[in-house]
């Protein structure tokens, strides 16, 4: 299914309301690690609504390292 | 100071009236957050427990067991209306009884390993999770002890690190964390990752609160934060060893998670809501799998909300970021009083100390600057004399009103190391020094008139006396 974030069709439901209730799902996408709940706000889980600001655009790879991979010790 | 777990903290600050149960049903976003920043906003406002929570029906959230200076005191052992600057005292002293003892306990009698969790590992089914901002990229752990080791020097208990960094839950059993290179654990993903082995690390949810406290103390990397828990609390820190792994995680901790993490992976991570009160962006970090899940029974799940400041985690991060830098700052200039840091972690942070001389203050500000902490957090530096409180924002206000005159007072140095999630530091990790001497000048310095400061009585006595009848008073 699709993201909500990245847009890319790379997410899927991974887990749903542990007490058996059916309250909640939560799906997930592997490739921007973006995350949510069915029942949250609209304006966070629908790709309409939310803010472009927080959408994600680019790719993953090019995304800034914060600690650099060191070279291997022989 | 005798907390042994948190259990024993909350039942202590429910006993003080500074916690509090909600009991409504609530949906995990967007209520918890509201109530997270309902209870940092109140005067001296309460911890507060939840366990109705829609689809995880009796899995207990706490927030807030932090979040004011009444909650501090008490953590510290202190009357709940102690003054800032009492409790950075209390702490200063305590901090000089390092190192604490540490007992060890016996790994299948310890509170933490109760329940053990080796297959089908959810993290959604055992922890109630929520997302803590609206725009954070996931549920976030934001306020766990997180403890590896060298693997280059694997048998030392003291660089063992024990430290506070968010984590982001990715799937049932994968987490990704956020190291910045100037942390502790850096070096330890670092040294791993030149022999391409995977690093065993224990995320400890739920602790006393002088080791969550510690976990955010800026330390040096040799020095044990559980001995300083133990020396603060005054009781011996009872440590467990973990189940997959040599690491050595607090006996009672609500919840452990262990896992490795992935040598030379690097995936996405965040935005996340943080500390300065604005959203740092994504970035490539670390993954570790979780392998184990055990808990307490009836484990509390203890999570930090962090929205514009002040929040819990400037209480948290206030006073344990003053007083490292008071003592590295006190090893080489006695002259120092006290030091006030609690702005966004010491982004700002005045200093009271005597000039032995002409421009000695700015000295101070350039030691401050290069302390381990101070060289990329420090940016705005004020200074202000031995007698001023720095920790009474109206007696600093006065020193700038009356003690300031820029053209030969205020100095910024461009292009120093900056703070990354500071969002004035750009490129991310670049910043400048802002220094403010608010100090009277002593020769041979010259340039203010003669002034004759006015003195002040001797009060502290009648402060007792006037807040017993106006106490008295209140209760008619
Ligand atoms: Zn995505």
């Amino acid at each position: 299914m699709k993201c909500v974030r990245c847009l890319h069709d790379t997410a899927a439901k991974f887990t749903e309301a542990p007490d058996g209730s059916g309250a909640w799902e939560v799906y997930g996408c592997s490739r921007c690690n973006f995350t949510w709940r069915n029942t949250e706000e609209q304006e966070v889980i629908n790709p309409e609504l939310r803010d472009k600001n927080f959408q994600f655009t680019g790719e993953p790879e090019d995304l800034q390292i914060l600690v650099p991979v060191p070279p291997l010790k022989k | 100071m005798v907390y042994r777990d948190l259990r024993s903290f909350l039942t202590k600050l429910e006993d003080a009236g500074q916690l509090v149960r909600i009991k409504d049903s609530i949906l995990p976003e967007p209520t918890i957050r509201e109530i997270g920043r309902a209870a940092t906003d109140l005067p001296n406002g309460p911890a507060v427990i939840m366990d109705n929570i829609k689809g995880m029906k009796g899995m207990q959230v706490a927030l807030n067991v932090h979040g004011s200076w009444a909650n501090c005191a008490l953590m510290m052992g202190l009357d709940k209306n102690t003054t800032v600057r009492d409790q950075f005292f209390t702490f200063l002293d305590a901090w000089d009884k390092y190192p604490g003892e540490i007992k060890n306990i016996d790994s299948a009698k310890a509170p933490c390993h109760e329940v053990v969790i080796k297959d089908n590992i959810n993290l959604f089914e055992s922890i109630p999770l929520f997302r803590i901002n609206k725009w954070d990229a996931a549920c976030f752990l934001s306020k766990a002890c997180v403890v590896t080791k060298d693997p280059d020097d694997p048998d030392n208990f003291d660089t063992q690190n024990v430290g506070t960094y968010r984590m982001q839950v990715l799937g049932k059993d994968t987490v990704c964390i956020q190291a910045l290179g100037f942390h502790d654990i850096a070096r330890h993903i670092t040294h791993a990752e030149e022999q391409n082995k995977p690093l065993p690390i224990a995320i400890c949810l739920g602790n006393d609160p002088v080791l969550t406290f510690m976990a955010s103390t800026p330390i040096n990397y040799d020095l044990s934060e559980y001995k300083y828990a133990a020396a603060i609390n005054g009781i011996p820190m009872e440590l467990t060893k973990a189940l997959n792994s040599n690491l050595d995680i607090p006996a009672n901790a609500e919840y452990v998670l262990e896992g490795e993490i992935l040598p030379r992976v690097r995936v996405p991570e965040g935005p996340f809501g943080e500390f300065p009160g604005s959203y740092s962006g994504m970035r490539l970090q670390s993954i570790f799998k979780v392998k184990t899940i055990t808990h307490r029974k009836n484990p509390i799940f203890e999570n930090l909300f962090m929205g514009r400041p002040w929040t819990e985690i400037d209480y948290l991060m206030g006073l344990n970021t003053c007083v490292p830098l008071y003592k590295q700052l006190k090893e080489t200039m006695p002259e120092v009083v006290a030091v006030n840091a609690m702005y966004q972690h010491g982004l700002t942070a005045i200093i009271a100390t005597s000039n032995r001389f002409g421009g000695y203050a700015k000295s101070v500000a350039f030691r401050l600057a290069s302390t381990p902490h101070g060289i990329s957090y420090c940016k705005n530096i004020i200074l202000v004399d031995a007698d001023v409180d720095p920790f009474n924002l109206e007696e600093v206000m006065w020193s700038l009103s009356v003690r300031v005159r820029a053209d030969k007072d205020v100095i910024v140095i461009p292009n120093t190391p900056g703070m990354p999630l500071d969002p004035t530091s750009f490129p991310a990790g670049m910043g400048n020094k802002f220094i403010i001497d608010a100090t009277q000048p002593t020769a041979p310095d010259g340039l203010l008139r003669d002034t004759r400061l006015i003195d002040n009585p001797d009060s502290k006595g009648f402060e007792k006396i006037i807040a017993d009848l106006q106490a008295a008073a209140q209760k008619k």
